[in-house]
């Protein structure tokens, strides 16, 4: 066979790469503007966008986020609840997306933010093989949600800074999580994209007058804060009633209560509470896919929340949550975080009659385990005027 | 005045990426080993998907 001429080499190489980088660059902008459907219950009264409470957030951009409102028009409790804080953790967005699609609130008001962190939802972990997309079949057909990562887009907010330094306390963080919402409360107008973020969600919570909030979590079984209720100081009393009913009469797994460290800052449950006058809760729940020893890493993982390596970290007792071959199902960790969700809105208006929020439509922790699908609307059955996109 | 300065800091480590782009591009036409121009070529996709805002 001939010798290739090193021209002809280059010119080969050049067209390899660009082939590869063609199809990698179809799939990354595929995955970075996909729009997601949130078909809102009648009981949804009006849709803002987060750039509405605070020029912090301009307009149009990538964190501009939906804030969905459902406002009974009779005077109670005011709730905020916060989904895709972290992208990488499903039921953030899942669970917020299904009360946007199924809540009515009789009194009082609830604010769902279902992409908090929106850049985040854009963009996969580097070098974790994370799946691009995650799916749940509906009774309508397959509904499509963008798998993110902890921290919000490199291409939103790039460079990091040597030390993250965070606003107001000083404390020293690590620097990649200057992109990370869940450690930027309550956040800074005049800094970087998530910081901006969390300023303008905390706009939001002090010009609403927001009683409490709920940020949705999951975390590896590796990880000791795992299936619990982390709750700030003013909401320790309703943390506890929830914690101790739910485990008594719902779960099968126990969910813990653990009191927010005063002395870890940049997380909801401290700095909302500290810099706002509402009790602030994060909650949550095992997700195996986040485990460092875990095998293949696709949807399947993802959705199923089964791994034989954690399973077989499980039987050796290394891990923080039960790991046995059912796994942690979708249908499981998102039942589990409505029905906190449930119990701590009625926990806290028994608490504090005078922010009472009655609410209906939430499915229960049964029907969700059954039949998850069945609570996410088909956009084409309702009036367009209630389809949005995420 | 933190935006705008940031903003800047942004534009800069564009222009870093930029510019070793085109030091690996120089590389990659002057190179006479086979095996170098490989490594360019590959070494050239993080920045091109970078300056094209795709990755």
């Amino acid at each position: 066979m001939k010798k290739l001429s090193l021209n002809a080499v280059k010119v080969i190489a050049l067209c390899v790469i660009a082939f590869c980088m063609a199809i990698a660059g179809f799939l990354f902008r595929e995955h970075r503007t996909f729009k997601e459907t949130v078909v809102v219950s009648e009981g949804c009264t009006e849709v803002k966008k987060l750039s509405d409470y605070s020029d912090a957030i301009k307009p149009g951009s990538v964190n501009d986020c939906n804030v969905y409102i459902y406002d009974s028009g009779v005077e109670g409790g005011t709730f905020l609840i916060i989904g895709g804080s972290h992208p990488e953790e499903p039921t953030g967005p899942m669970v917020a997306q299904l009360l946007a699609e199924n809540l009515k609130v009789t009194k009082g008001k609830v604010f769902i933010i279902t992409r908090a962190n929106n850049s985040a939802s854009t963009i996969t972990r580097i070098g974790e093989a994370y799946p691009r997309f995650y799916t749940l079949e509906t009774n309508y057909g397959t509904r499509t949600w963008r798998m993110g990562q902890r921290h919000a887009a490199e291409l939103d907010s790039w460079p990091d800074p040597e030390v993250y330094i965070h606003y107001p306390s000083t404390q020293n963080l690590a620097n990649v999580d200057i992109r990370n919402l869940n450690r930027n409360w309550p956040g800074k107008e005049d800094g970087l994209l998530s910081e901006r973020t969390a300023f303008a969600i905390m706009e939001l919570i002090r010009n609403e007058g927001v009683d409490y909030t709920l940020d949705y979590h999951e975390a590896e079984l590796e990880y000791s804060v795992e299936n619990t209720l982390v709750a700030h100081d003013r909401g320790f009393d309703v943390a506890s009633m929830v914690s101790m009913t739910l485990t008594a009469d719902t779960f099968d797994v126990p969910i813990g209560m653990e009191f927010s460290p005063a002395a870890l800052r940049g997380l909801s449950h401290r700095d909302i509470g500290d810099h706002s006058n509402a009790a602030s809760f994060l909650v949550e729940v095992a997700e195996p896919m986040l485990d460092r020893i875990r095998g293949v890493t696709d949807e399947k993982l993802l959705m199923e929340g089964k791994d034989i390596f954690v399973i077989k970290a499980g039987e050796h007792g290394l891990l923080y949550a039960p790991m046995d071959e059912n796994g942690w199902p979708i249908e499981k960790r998102v039942a589990r975080h409505v029905a906190t969700t449930t119990r701590l809105i009625e926990m806290y208006s028994m608490m504090h009659p005078d922010q009472e929020i009655l609410v209906e439509g939430i499915p229960t922790y049964q029907e969700l385990l059954t039949n998850l699908g069945a609570y996410y609307r088909n956009p084409a059955a309702v009036d367009s005027s209630r389809v949005y996109f995420d | 005045m933190l935006v705008l300065i940031n903003g800047f800091i942004t534009l800069c480590t564009y222009g870093i990426a930029l510019f070793f782009l085109i030091s690996i591009v120089r590389s990659f036409l002057k190179t006479k080993n086979v095996q170098d121009a490989i490594v360019y070529a590959v070494m050239m996709v993080p920045f091109i998907l970078r300056m094209l805002r795709l990755k």
